[in-house]
């Protein structure tokens, strides 16, 4: 939820034509960087990178520090076992990567489609729904699901799903439409087919936009789970939910530095995938 | 392939430019009769009924007002316009015959900036028409290979490198390889050499020549620069809009005779100046020049050159190709020739214009310029002195040619509507 | 349903006002501190990529998770809801006037100094102005998002429609639970719609016709 701006850029396309009539002297700043070599990887990415991961690991040891020390009563001791809190995270990650596989399974087709032919046309219809669906708060969708569906783990994927579709769908069409449309006619100018410049030229090209697309959907879905413990679907929103209605600081930290940590874990790897997923060379 | 003789007519001209005479085709003609484009919801069509030959193995140059149809008309040969009616034939084979895919792989297409790929390497991106034809790899890597010393680019080092790694020009120059990758008989080119800078554009241009020299293949290309018109066509074509042919004739007759005040505007006012480009480097004389091999004794060459005025050497590496151009003073120091080898050195192909050749005379502190002829080997130097002689001269055979003759050529040349070369 | 709007109507349109007001009250409160702190880092140029990271961890950090955070800090109640939603408000409007205002062509600030225009003039009559449409996009965003974060926020008791939402949840199996949770959702997104209408309106009456795009 509060990743509700959507990102559909990837930060400054680096697109600089040389055309410098010193023919030799072309770029060829190609450092042993690892897998990140031919890459155009900025200062900032790379701060990206590592100092959120770093961040995460203190604090989280942080937490370990502080729950092996403190005195707990017994209803915090109960809430807070290592067995517990280890139930919820795997709760809240089988929430996300299902909803976010689901996701990009209707997203990804959805958004090529409505880029192709005469299907076009309905592309900005379809966003412009979607794009309306996000007006409603989170919340409230999910507990209509609720109320409508009853609870449980497929309840709460329907509603992250649904909220989820949006930027990886926004994005695979902005994605493809931004490729160059020069390219696209050269790729039928040599005679590529229509599916083999979609395969060859327009998808490797969207990739970063749509990677994009799919982090922002991540970071959505990782957060809004953590609503589902409210329709009894588990997740490390519990902690905190139990937290506020005991009124135990202890428990409302726990669960929200928790919920907070594995948000961030998991926008980090979003950011991974997106640099891994790059084609070379762009 | 189509056999020389069927479609060489003869070329009063022919032999002011490159001598041609044996030279392989490999191209075939294009014909296209009555092709018109319309597109739906406009009142005038973008292509009126155009029909003209192109031979195989020429050079035609498509040129016009932005907006006139000649890249509709381009775009048509290859069916990335549907034309609406009419018929185009590839070596008297229709177009239409075969899916558009599949005819277009045999079709070379190159596009101004290269159009590279990004995301694939230089040879990737000259590999795609060959994969899509499901060659071998092997047959693929040859053929990589043999395109990128074509193009003058060294495979070992541009081969993996992707094309933002490239300079515009050496861009291009893959855009090149990969429209002749296939060996296509005939090239499709869209303001190939419009997205680098002069000196680039006039380098490219030279070695376009050069290639095409060597395959023949058929090319039509689209351009909006008259001189680049000039200095590449065999023959161009002038259209005014709606793909109207205003003139098709080869650059010699359209500057000496203009069909009509449509092309005497479009080529426009010091065409005199424009012949510039038609004249080429090697017809210059080209004047005598102390020369010397990286480690010659020096001294000896400091006292060839005193004697006969220079103030400089040209220094030559064991290929004969000139590696640099020093002073005197600098050799006087030396004992045995020691140059490093100038980079910027610039030097001029023969099949240069002479408009670039005063181009290059311009940029060059020796307000001379090294002629250099295949494989890049020394042939002499030309100064502003040999240009302007040439430039007499030729007045003055076109003086006595227009006195004797003058009059019949140009009423022969004049308002063909149907262009037939 | 027209039974359970028709009692309570004069809750429903209060607690929706309550619901704009809060968000109102945010943003504006977020717009003025971003602008703030956008010029800031446009003159300090060092400050750039701090904002983007703290912009990047801020959006990414869950709402829920920030009103646990905010809870031990500010109790129940509005003070919480208020911090909240300033907190997600500030981020896009931040981000927005960072860009806009670096996209201000460098020769139009230097001839608005070259006439003698002082730094809080070049500010305020030519750099804000031109960045006006950016901010103003990133203002929208803005007020989208808090809607959603302020009905989050009622679960720990602050004002507006989300409080319908919970009380749907909470008395889930009763005849007005879905009632309620209705009212709520669809109220939410009618303030969010005619929010964004007015914030377009404003966008009308405040970007100059020079720079406006269609």
């Amino acid at each position: 939820m509060s990743a509700e701006t959507l990102e559909t850029t990837t930060g400054p396309p680096d697109h600089e034509r040389r055309t410098s009539p010193d023919e030799e002297s072309a770029p060829a700043d190609r450092g042993a960087r690892g897998w990140l070599a031919r890459k155009s990887v900025s200062r900032e990415t790379v701060a990206m990178l590592v100092v959120p991961p770093v961040l995460v690991a203190l604090a989280f040891i942080g937490f370990l520090v502080w729950r092996q020390t403190a005195e707990l009563d017994s209803v915090e001791a109960n809430q807070l076992k290592w067995s517990t809190l280890s139930r919820l995270l795997v709760d809240h990650l089988q929430l996300t990567v299902v909803a976010a596989v689901i996701v990009v399974a209707v997203s990804l087709p959805l958004g090529i489609a409505l880029t192709r032919g005469r299907v076009k046309r309905a592309a900005p219809l379809v966003v412009g729904i979607a794009n309306a669906g996000q007006a409603a708060p989170s919340v409230g969708l999910i507990v209509l699901l609720f109320l409508w569906l009853g609870g449980g783990f497929w309840t709460a994927i329907i509603g992250l799903s649904l909220y989820g579709i949006l930027p990886v769908l926004r994005n695979t069409i902005t994605g493809i439409q931004a490729v160059d449309p020069t390219l696209v006619e050269a790729a039928r100018g040599v005679g590529m087919t229509s599916t083999e410049t979609l395969r060859k030229i327009e998808l490797p090209l969207a990739v970063p936009v749509i990677m994009a697309g799919i982090r922002t959907s991540l970071v959505l879905i990782a957060g809004t789970a953590s609503l589902a413990c409210f329709i009894d679907a588990g997740g490390l929103g519990e902690v905190l939910q139990t937290g506020i209605s005991l009124f135990r600081f202890s428990l409302m930290i726990t669960g929200a530095l928790l919920i907070a940590l594995l948000a961030l874990l998991i926008e980090w790897i979003g950011r991974l995938l997106e640099l891994a997923y790059r084609p070379k060379g762009v | 392939m189509t056999d020389q003789d069927t479609h060489t007519t003869p070329q009063p001209h022919d032999d002011a430019r490159d001598d041609r005479d044996g030279r392989r085709i490999s191209g075939v003609d294009i014909e296209l009769r009555d092709v018109v484009k319309k597109y739906p919801g406009q009142k005038a069509p973008a292509v009126q009924s155009l029909s003209l030959t192109v031979p195989a193995g020429e050079v035609v140059m498509f040129i016009g007002p932005s907006g006139c149809g000649k890249t509709t008309s381009l775009k048509m040969i290859n069916r990335l316009i549907e034309p609406t009616s009419g018929t185009i034939t590839i070596g008297g084979e229709d177009v239409r015959g075969r899916d558009a895919d599949e005819l277009r792989r045999t079709i070379g297409y190159v596009i101004q900036g290269g159009s590279l790929f990004p995301h694939m390497t230089v040879a990737d991106n000259i590999a795609v028409v060959p994969k899509l034809l499901k060659w071998s790899k092997q047959e693929i890597a040859a053929r990589t290979e043999e395109l990128l010393d074509l193009v003058g680019l060294d495979p070992a080092r541009y081969r993996d490198r992707y094309p933002r790694e490239l300079s515009g020009g050496q861009q291009q120059r893959v855009g090149v390889a990969r429209g002749l990758a296939a060996d296509p008989p005939v090239v499709l080119m869209d303001e190939p050499f419009g997205a680098v800078d002069p000196i680039t554009r006039q380098r490219l241009q030279d070695e376009m020549l050069g290639i095409q020299r060597e395959l023949g293949k058929t090319i039509v290309c689209v351009t909006h620069d008259i001189d680049e018109a000039i200095k590449l066509g065999d023959r161009i074509l002038i259209f005014s809009e709606g793909a109207h042919i205003e003139q098709y004739d080869t650059p010699e007759n359209i500057l000496a005779a203009p069909a009509n005040d449509f092309v005497a505007d479009f080529v426009g006012a010091g065409s005199t100046l424009k012949q510039l480009s038609l004249s080429r480097v090697n017809e210059l004389r080209m004047g005598e020049w102390t020369t010397a091999r990286q480690g010659d004794d020096a001294a000896d060459a400091v006292r060839r050159a005193e004697a006969a005025r220079q103030d400089c050497v040209v220094v030559l590496d064991e290929r004969g190709r000139p590696v640099a151009w020093p002073w005197l003073r600098t050799l006087r120091r030396q004992q045995r020739i020691d140059v490093p080898r100038r980079d910027e050195l610039v030097t001029l192909d023969r099949r240069a214009t002479l408009n670039d050749a005063l181009d290059t005379m311009l940029s060059s502190s020796h307000a001379a310029a090294i002629v250099t002829g295949d494989k890049d080997e020394y042939l002499g130097v030309v100064d502003f002195e040999s240009v302007t002689q040439h430039i007499r001269a030729q007045e003055a055979a076109a003086a006595e040619a227009t006195e004797a003759g003058g009059a019949t050529e140009a009423g022969e040349a004049a308002g063909t509507g149907e262009a037939r070369p | 349903m027209d039974d359970f709007i028709a009692e309570r109507r004069r809750q429903i349109a209060f607690d929706m006002l309550q619901h704009a007001n809060l968000v109102f009250q945010c943003v504006l409160v977020a717009t003025i501190v971003a602008i703030a702190l956008a010029v800031l880092i446009n003159r300090f140029k060092v400050l750039e990529p701090v904002a983007n990271a703290v912009s990047a961890v801020g959006l990414t950090l869950p709402s829920f998770a920030l009103v646990g955070l905010l809870l031990p800090l500010s109790g129940l109640g509005t003070t919480t809801a208020f911090l909240c939603v300033v907190f997600y408000a500030v981020l896009p409007v931040l981000r927005n006037a960072v860009v806009g205002l670096a996209g201000v062509d460098q020769t139009l600030l230097e001839s608005a100094r070259g006439m003698g225009m002082g730094p809080v003039g070049v500010l305020l009559k030519v750099q804000i102005p031109l960045a006006w449409p950016v901010i103003l996009a990133g203002v929208r965003t803005s007020m989208q998002m808090s809607m959603g974060i302020a009905a989050i926020a009622a679960y720990v008791l602050g004002p507006g429609l989300g409080s319908y939402i919970w009380t749907g949840l909470v008395q889930t199996g009763g005849a007005n639970a879905l009632n309620y949770a209705v009212v709520g959702t669809v109220g939410i997104v009618i303030v969010a719609l005619v929010a964004d209408l007015l914030l377009l309106a404003l966008g009308r009456l405040t970007i100059s016709k020079g720079v406006r795009v269609a």
